[in-house]
């Protein structure tokens, strides 16, 4: 019985990671056809970072992502600091509203934002794609930060007041240090989030905004290329490197 | 009044809603006492302990610290510390940095503070590791860190929330010790906020009972113990025998089934009153045969628990229990089965007579022994 639990264990894993070896391996075939593989080749990346077009979609979403987790964050933080240490009237009801976003369809947030800014006659760009990305990200940040709050000890900012805090010392040298991992958390929560969006992206991007997903996607009718491997390879990468560095902050912090 | 008190509380009062956690109340705890707030779950200590903190604000009434009203300080700047239950170590800060914190909030140059923090961890032994962090010490080490933070500052008034709550009862026996020594030691007026009766009469100079909102009785230890003024205070402290019975003339009380029993009046009770005869089980002694002033009874049930025995003996309509140390136990008292014949009396000392109504005992008004 162990051994079946074991063996299904590894095709789990198998499953998750086979498409993700297949980016990386495929990335450096020399061969323009993807399923048949004739040989090694950096040829993509090098294509990769002379294609501008390309770059700019990158550059765009790497721009909407963090504009829009940073002012997620910032929002999420403040909500779900007055929600766990207020006594706020309609609590229910602010909780309900900003969680909303995360049930309603994408798609229905999309065209009502279309609708929006072009009801007030605002220019579809990079502003229209930040606010469109903090709708859907809100709720996460909010969510993440307000987990962390809840499970700090409430006598921790009375032990501070007690000990002769004034309020922006104790949230300064005691509440925030505290916080930070889920400050962390929230913004790259929203960030990949923003990153990866589509659907959101279809209806508030505009003419020389296009982000590196809805560029990804019109290029399937034009078929997919390697360089789109060499890509993959280097955004996985780019997140074992953020992952590896939260690791080492947080192991440090078990081990000091 | 040469001296004034530490602290000083003034018809202080609290309610939440219609709900009084509260009652009016005055109370004055003195300099360098360890006084103890006892009462169960509930009485309303807790709430009485964080106004005078300034976590709480009271209803009506004021709070005096060392003579001076502070009705109007904010936490912060009232010359207190407190102890929580949970301890509140702040869990990023190393011990040392956690017992550092008030004399950084407050300025303090770093040779004193470096002087000072080394102080308090070696009041309280803990000089060993001051780089560990709070994860990393024990639930009697983490204890030893929060009191050495509350009392690195020299506050005048400590308030300490059911400290031992968490610890495990071999612990507390040797934190009971510890704590009575520092607080001789540093000084300081300890506030002790327990649901406890062992811990506050081990530790205290003076006790003042709870009981839903209200303060019953405040003195010191063997005085609550001996003489509790109310039946909550006999039974909430030790066990007691309360026996119901009646006032039949002015200094005489009579019980049931019994007849007149032995008790001290003192309370002025009119002939004809509802009352409670409250005698301490170990008072009672217990014979095979009739002494002068003994009541006949029937043993119904006794449970040996090592030092001593506990018997439950039947006397007329009342059922009474005698507590007998084990090696006082005559061997043919040791032959009797349950259903067994004997005899309980108690000296006319042990017996104190109390109002058969809690609701119609006297308002206090403590004042420092």
């Amino acid at each position: 019985m162990d051994r079946v639990v074991a063996w299904f264990c590894r095709l789990v894993f198998v499953f998750l990671y086979v498409p993700i070896v297949a980016v990386v391996v495929y990335s450096f075939n020399a061969s323009e056809v993807s399923y048949r593989f004739t040989g090694l080749t950096t040829h993509w990346y090098s294509d990769l970072f002379h294609d501008d077009r390309l770059l700019a979609t990158l550059r765009t979403s790497i721009v909407v992502g963090v504009l829009a987790a940073l002012v997620a964050t910032a929002i999420g933080f403040l909500t779900a600091f007055s929600l766990a240490r207020f006594q706020v009237k309609g609590r229910a009801f602010f909780l309900g509203a900003i969680l909303i976003p995360l049930i309603v369809p994408e798609i229905v947030i999309g065209v009502s934002l279309l609708e929006v800014f072009s009801s007030i006659g605002m220019q579809t760009g990079i502003l229209t794609l930040v606010l469109g990305h903090i709708v859907i990200t809100l709720p996460l940040a909010t969510l993440v930060q307000m987990g962390a709050m809840a499970a700090l000890d409430p006598s921790l900012s009375e032990a501070a007041t007690d000990l002769g805090a004034t309020g922006w010392i104790t949230f300064r040298r005691v509440l925030f240090p505290l916080l930070r991992p889920s400050v962390l958390a929230a913004f790259l929560l929203s960030f990949t989030t923003s990153f990866s969006n589509i659907v959101i992206s279809t209806f508030t991007s505009g003419v020389g905004s296009t982000t590196l997903p809805l560029r990804i996607y019109s290029s399937l009718r034009t078929g997919l290329t390697p360089e789109l491997n060499a890509l993959g390879t280097l955004l996985v990468l780019f997140t074992l490197v953020v992952i590896f560095l939260v690791g080492v902050r947080q192991m440090r912090r078990i081990l000091a | 009044m040469t001296q004034t008190s530490a602290v000083r509380l003034r018809g202080i009062t609290k309610s939440f809603g219609s709900n009084l956690v509260v009652e009016p109340l005055d109370l004055e705890i003195g300099r360098n006492e360890f006084f103890s707030i006892l009462g169960p779950s509930g009485c309303g200590k807790t709430t009485l302990m964080r106004m005078i903190t300034g976590f709480e604000t009271p209803t009506a009434g004021s709070v005096e610290l060392d003579g001076k009203t502070v009705d109007r300080v904010p936490t912060r700047q009232r010359d207190l510390n407190m102890l929580f239950q949970s301890y509140a170590l702040f869990p990023h800060l190393s011990v040392y940095e956690n017992v550092a914190f008030e004399l950084r909030v407050r300025k303090t140059a770093k040779a004193e503070l470096d002087r000072r923090v080394r102080e308090a961890l070696a009041l309280v032994r803990l000089e060993d590791f001051p780089q560990r962090k709070p994860s990393e010490l024990s639930g009697g080490q983490r204890q030893r860190v929060a009191l050495a933070r509350a009392v690195v500052g020299r506050p005048a008034v400590v308030l300490l929330d059911e400290p031992l709550g968490a610890l495990d009862q071999k612990l507390r026996k040797e934190m009971q010790f510890e704590l009575k020594r520092m607080q001789r030691e540093v000084g300081i007026t300890f506030i002790y906020v327990t649901h406890d009766q062992e811990e506050a009469l081990t530790m205290s100079d003076r006790i003042a009972v709870m009981s839903k909102g209200r303060v019953l009785q405040v003195a010191g230890p063997t005085e609550i113990y001996d003489a509790p003024n109310s039946r909550f205070v006999a039974s909430f402290i030790g066990s007691c025998n309360l026996i119901d019975a009646v006032m039949s003339s002015a200094d005489t009380v009579e019980v049931a089934g019994l007849g007149p029993v032995p008790a001290t009046v003192t309370g002025g009770f009119a002939t004809g009153t509802q009352v409670v005869v409250a005698v301490r089980p170990e008072r009672m002694t217990l014979t095979d045969r009739p002494t002068e002033g003994s009541f006949a009874g029937v043993i119904s049930e006794r449970v040996f628990l090592g030092d001593e025995w506990t018997y439950h003996v039947k006397t007329g309509g009342t059922e009474l229990t005698v507590r007998v140390p084990s090696g006082e136990t005559s061997a043919a008292l040791a032959t009797l089965p349950e259903g067994g014949q004997v005899w309980v009396s108690w000296p006319t000392a042990a017996g104190r007579v109390l109002p058969a109504d809690d609701t119609t005992s006297p308002s206090l008004i403590g004042s420092p022994a």
